[in-house]
């Protein structure tokens, strides 16, 4: 098992309530949220460096609306 | 970065003894040295034999075309991906790698995040449909068992997908995933999943070999 350091986090009512309900609704703690949105963002970010663009696209009606990160 | 290594028993199929491994929670410049320079050329041989015999090329060894080193530098730096190898008598035998970033499709785990296995590869030598009798048993178990104990530390509990070329169909079923189905949008390759439930009965069955 990799090392891991711990760390406090400051969080606002509505991050903490949005933080417990994604751990809910993914059945993964709190800190494997954190965890995975930081490789999640870490994913898209280098992508995006890299000149490539993040796309969601409708299953049924098949339309695609850009994600933009500034 | 530091290697976690642990201590895993391989089963030596002449001989029938138990042979001391290292799995290793990284894909490294050794192993892919190896992979290079003693995998690609055992894989050549056997290819090349199909090729003398006619045997057409779907019923190729399908990961033939693999290539380790430009796998593991696509994805070097992400958090999303990890490798895992396994290396033993000073070679490496077998490889995976995995993405921390998909979810399941199983009805129930659909959504929530597993460990998705892209890649897993064992050493030319000692895969049975290659011809040969295999050299060492038990590399691609204890491939599939560093990923499910990923999943497990990740708080994923266990959950595993993955995309099977069609030789490894059998194993996969073997082992107790979930055959969901042929992907029409992954090249029609079957898609399987491990469930928190059958991750632990996978583990028990494992502890009792």
């Amino acid at each position: 098992m990799t090392a891991k350091r711990t760390m406090t986090l400051n969080l606002t009512d509505a991050e903490m309530r949005v933080l417990d309900e994604l751990s809910a609704r993914k059945d993964i703690t709190k800190t494997a949220v954190l965890r995975q949105a930081l490789r999640l963002y870490q994913t898209i970010d280098a992508r995006v460096e890299k000149g490539e663009k993040l796309l969601f696209e409708n299953d049924a009606t098949k339309e695609k609306a850009e994600l933009m990160l500034l | 970065m530091t290697v976690d290594v642990s201590k895993i028993y391989l089963l030596d199929v002449a001989t029938g003894a138990s042979v001391e491994a290292e799995l290793r929670d990284a894909i490294e410049q050794a192993q892919l040295d190896d992979w290079q320079t003693k995998w690609r050329p055992a894989l050549l041989t056997v290819l090349q034999e199909l090729a003398r015999r006619g045997v057409p090329i779907d019923q190729w060894p399908q990961s033939w075309h693999w290539d380790w080193t430009q796998k593991t530098t696509r994805v070097q730096g992400l958090l999303a991906f990890r490798g895992f190898s396994v290396v033993a008598l000073g070679e490496t035998q077998g490889l995976a790698q995995v993405d921390l970033t998909k979810t399941g499709r199983e009805a129930n785990q659909r959504g929530k995040p597993l460990v998705y296995v892209d890649y897993l590869e064992v050493a030319p030598w000692n895969r049975p449909e290659l011809g040969a009798a295999p050299r060492l048993r038990g590399v691609g178990s204890a491939l599939i068992t560093a990923a499910i104990a990923l999943s497990e530390d990740e708080g994923f509990k266990g959950r595993l997908g993955l995309h099977s070329l069609p030789q490894a169909d059998d194993y996969y079923r073997k082992i107790g995933m979930t055959d969901l189905g042929q992907d029409v949008a992954y090249q029609n390759l079957r898609y399987f999943e491990m469930t928190s439930e059958q991750a632990r009965a996978f583990f028990e069955q494992e502890g009792e070999r």
